[in-house]
């Protein structure tokens, strides 16, 4: 009998669609994996299940009855627990505290029973003591553990709600070989005992190795459910990317349907040739920082070299550590056969570096600034002039943003007057009054309209084409794949494969995305 | 190319009546104002005089030196304030005092012995509040302690020290068109606040700064570096403001510029500058002080003793954090 049952849950922010048709069915005493590519839509799953997101529409069946998981009190009372993939613990209180939060021993009816909280707690540290690592212990505060020890707790603390149903979102990511295979060890033991619980992982070998059956989503739908026994790698990814007829709903959704997109290279003809010929623009080697190790690659003057992966493999790390904004430990980097040092965004853009960041509310818009306070930035910079001349500044922001078909009525509106769109423009237009030698994007059209992309998308390849050097990351493979003259495929914040050609297609990229990325081992 | 259609009316219409929202503090400054001189008037015949108006503008001028430098820590954001404004102004007053004693020839070293010292202050602040990370409330207040006792133990050493009749002179008698020549000056200040903040690159950085710190940065703006100039110019106002004092009341006391903190935190707020930075400006301020000043007078006029006086500040402070204070709920 199936434990949770999920059909036609439907959920739209907006116009966008995040999931259009998702269904799951858990049985008891299995261990079930949910897979899909980035922004396919599990994660919007998942949260349905957990009460933090209402459904629009569907159903959600818990033992046969029709349930309405209302918030997260709800789902944990139902017995739902969940491993949140963005870590839901409080940092300054101890090891045994978190882990015992969900039924906090309580004192005299007031003060916490911090003994006792040690003892339940004890329990389910006991299966992972000699993985754990130097500094964990129970009363250790979990703000000073290291990123896997973390994650451990988050892991014991989702296993100390002792729910029927337990839901883990990408629970490995940071752990190390052996914390894993314990980890693989409990939920077996827990399978054992009747427990119904969902895995999603980015890995194939975890999931062949600990799945029993896997469904896979793409585009808000769900799309195939199998016997993991009766699959292989190549049949998952291929329901993924959504070309193998015989795994997948009829293919509605080409890639070019799917973004907008024109999808061929952008001269049509392959241009390995043509690009080695060109100058080496910058040359990164064995780049090592925070978040990526032993990084290397060259970028010539004209290319537009993609960044691809899954969410988070290094490839932000990469951008950000080129622009001075995070430090690295080792490594090289050099513009036009000079080796420079970025210290700062400011020292970067002197040496001639770009960037824009997707997360525009963050890194990009000065909020509540004229649209001119907003260009100018930039070329303050490089001009090293003290005085803003209004009227000289307007002959050099109107022209940039012209270029982009911002659309704005005078200089003077406030930017957040304008839609997240022409926001972005603004932002762009930054670097096109004086121009880098090397743009890196990160995935610059986050949460950005269509017809915005497309225009977007448009511009870089014309930069391109006058010789700006770029560096393009984007969670939408559809982007990378439509407008990247090579992909550099980030896994476990390496480069795994570079794909040139004909062979960047979506099959290879998510081949390689998807696949074992090495991990360190204990 | 038929992008998402932007309703460019509607953008005019939320830019205009944005526009109008920011004018409205000086706006309702300068109502009040006229409404406080009127009301004087009735209470105490001779309230509005000119005589009485120019004195007021007086002090007026010397609360809104101090305030310009506020002002600009403020408009910088990242909680930033400086309580320590009125250590500096009774330190500057008492070692302007010191440096001139009563001859004129001391008046131009007095000015550059403030100017350091106040520099040296503000450049602590700021060292604190970017490298080391210290909320600026607390490291201003503490800076204020450490000024306060710094007085006491110059008190104990030197005389109080005396103003040089030419600063008295330039303070409170006419120079030129029928005003005194602090006026000038705070009129100056004005002018120069007003090309600092709009025709220059420093200017517009303290605003990107004021509103997101990070894009700032982003955007290679030297956001320390410009922290701590706000600081250092904060300080060196309250320094000028302290030779100008000197000059008013003719000898330099401890703690004289202490009545200044709060008021010049009201000033900028009332003007229009949230505490939250990042918009408004220096014209609104002035305002502000001209406003204060006039209600402080009023408070007098009707006998509301000191103790009075202060409360009725504070809560000004605390009504105008009320309407138009930190952030821009009001505005949203």
């Amino acid at each position: 009998m199936s434990k949770l049952v999920l059909r036609d849950v439907r959920k739209a922010y907006g116009a966008t669609v995040a999931l259009a048709n998702g269904a799951l069915e858990l049985a008891e005493g299995e261990v079930h994996v949910l897979i899909g590519s980035n922004g396919s839509g599990k994660s919007t799953l998942c949260k349905i299940v957990a009460g933090s997101v209402r459904p629009d529409g569907g159903e959600v069946l818990l033992d046969g009855q029709p349930v309405t998981v209302s918030g997260p009190q709800a789902s944990h009372a139902l017995g739902i627990g969940i491993f949140y993939q963005e870590l839901s613990l409080a940092a300054h209180r101890t090891v045994a505290e978190n882990i015992s939060l969900a039924r906090l021993p309580v004192k005299g009816g007031l003060f916490v029973d911090r003994q006792r909280a040690r003892t339940i707690a004890a329990r389910y540290i006991a299966p992972f003591a000699d993985v754990v690592g130097a500094g964990f212990s129970p009363d250790a505060e979990v703000g000073s553990l290291r990123a896997d020890q973390r994650q451990l707790v988050e892991i014991m603390k989702t296993l100390a709600s002792e729910a029927p149903v337990l839901i883990f979102d990408e629970p490995t990511s940071a752990l190390d070989r052996a914390q894993v295979d314990r980890f693989f060890e409990e939920l077996r033991r827990l399978r054992g005992e009747g427990r119904s619980i969902v895995f999603i992982s980015h890995r194939m070998d975890e999931i062949f190795n600990i799945g029993d059956r896997v469904t896979v989503i793409r585009d808000g739908r769900t799309v195939a459910t199998k016997t993991i026994a009766e699959t292989n790698q190549a049949e998952v990814i291929a329901a993924m990317v959504g070309e193998n007829r015989e795994f997948a709903i009829p293919a509605t959704s080409d890639e070019g349907a799917a973004t907008g997109n024109e999808l061929q290279a952008p001269d049509g003809a392959p241009q390995s040739e043509g690009e080695s010929a060109r100058p080496v623009a910058l040359q990164v080697e064995n780049l090592t920082g925070s978040g990526f190790a032993d990084v290397s690659f060259s970028l010539h003057e004209g290319e537009i070299l993609g960044f691809g992966g899954l969410h988070g493999q290094g490839q932000s790390a990469v951008l950000r550590a080129l622009y001075g904004t995070d430090t690295t430990l080792s490594g090289t980097i050099s513009l036009a056969g000079r080796q420079s040092e970025v210290s700062s965004p400011r020292r970067a853009i002197r040496e001639g570096f770009g960037y824009v960041s997707g997360d525009r509310g963050r890194d990009g818009v000065i909020s509540g600034r004229p649209i001119l306070e907003n260009v100018m930035p930039v070329h303050f910079v490089k001009s090293r002039r003290p005085l803003a001349v209004p009227s000289r500044l307007n002959e050099q922001a109107i022209p940039a943003l012209s270029a982009l078909r911002t659309k704005f009525a005078t200089l003077m509106h406030p930017i957040s007057s304008l839609s997240g769109g022409n926001q972005q423009k603004v932002v762009i237009a930054r670097w096109l009054i004086d121009r880098p030698r090397v743009l890196l994007l990160d995935d610059p059209t986050k949460g950005i309209d269509l017809s915005t992309k497309t225009e977007l998308f448009a511009l870089i390849r014309e930069l391109a084409a006058e010789g700006m050097a770029i560096l393009l990351y984007s969670s939408e493979d559809a982007e990378l794949l439509g407008n990247a003259d090579r992909i550099l495929v980030f896994n476990g914040g390496a480069i795994s494969r570079e794909l040139q050609g004909a062979a960047r297609t979506r099959f290879n990229l998510y081949e390689a995305a998807y696949s074992a990325a090495e991990r360190a081992a204990s | 190319m038929s992008a998402a259609p932007q309703t460019s009316a509607s953008g005019t219409g939320q830019f205009a009546q944005s526009a109008a929202v920011a004018k409205r503090p000086l706006v309702i400054a300068l109502g009040l104002i006229a409404l406080l001189l009127f009301t004087g008037e009735q209470l105490s015949p001779g309230f509005a005089s000119l005589d009485q108006i120019l004195r007021l503008l007086i002090v007026a001028a010397l609360l809104g030196i101090v305030a310009a430098g506020q002002n600009l820590v403020i408009l910088g954001g990242r909680e930033g304030i400086d309580l320590s404004v009125g250590g500096i102004v009774s330190l500057s007053a008492i070692i302007a005092g010191n440096v001139m004693a009563g001859e004129n020839g001391g008046i131009v070293p007095a000015i550059l012995a403030c100017l350091l010292a106040g520099s040296f202050f503000g450049l602590l602040n700021g060292i604190g509040v970017t490298l080391l990370r210290i909320p600026p409330l607390v490291m201003t207040l503490g800076m204020l302690g450490v000024l306060q006792g710094l007085l006491v133990v110059i008190r104990q050493g030197i005389p109080s020290g005396r103003a040089a009749p030419a600063l008295s002179e330039f303070v409170s008698q006419p120079v030129f068109l029928g005003l005194p020549g602090i006026i000038w000056l705070w009129l100056g200040i004005g002018l120069l606040m007003a090309f600092l903040l709009r025709r220059t690159v420093f200017g517009y950085r303290i605003y990107a700064i004021g509103s997101n710190e990070h894009a700032a940065y982003m955007a290679g703006v030297p956001v320390r570096l410009i922290r701590i100039a706000l600081f250092v110019l904060s300080s060196m106002f309250a320094a000028v403001a302290g030779i100008c004092l000197l000059g008013y009341s003719g000898s330099s006391f401890a703690n004289v510029g202490e009545q200044y903190m709060l008021p010049s935190i009201i000033a900028v707020v009332f003007g229009g500058t949230p505490l939250s930075g990042g918009k408004g400006g220096y014209t609104g301020t002035m305002a502000g002080a001209v406003l204060l000043v006039v209600l402080q007078s009023i408070l007098t006029t009707i006998n509301i003793d000191e103790s009075g006086r202060q409360i009725v500040f504070g809560a000004t402070l605390l009504l105008l954090m009320l309407f138009y204070g930190r952030g821009a709920r009001m505005r949203g």
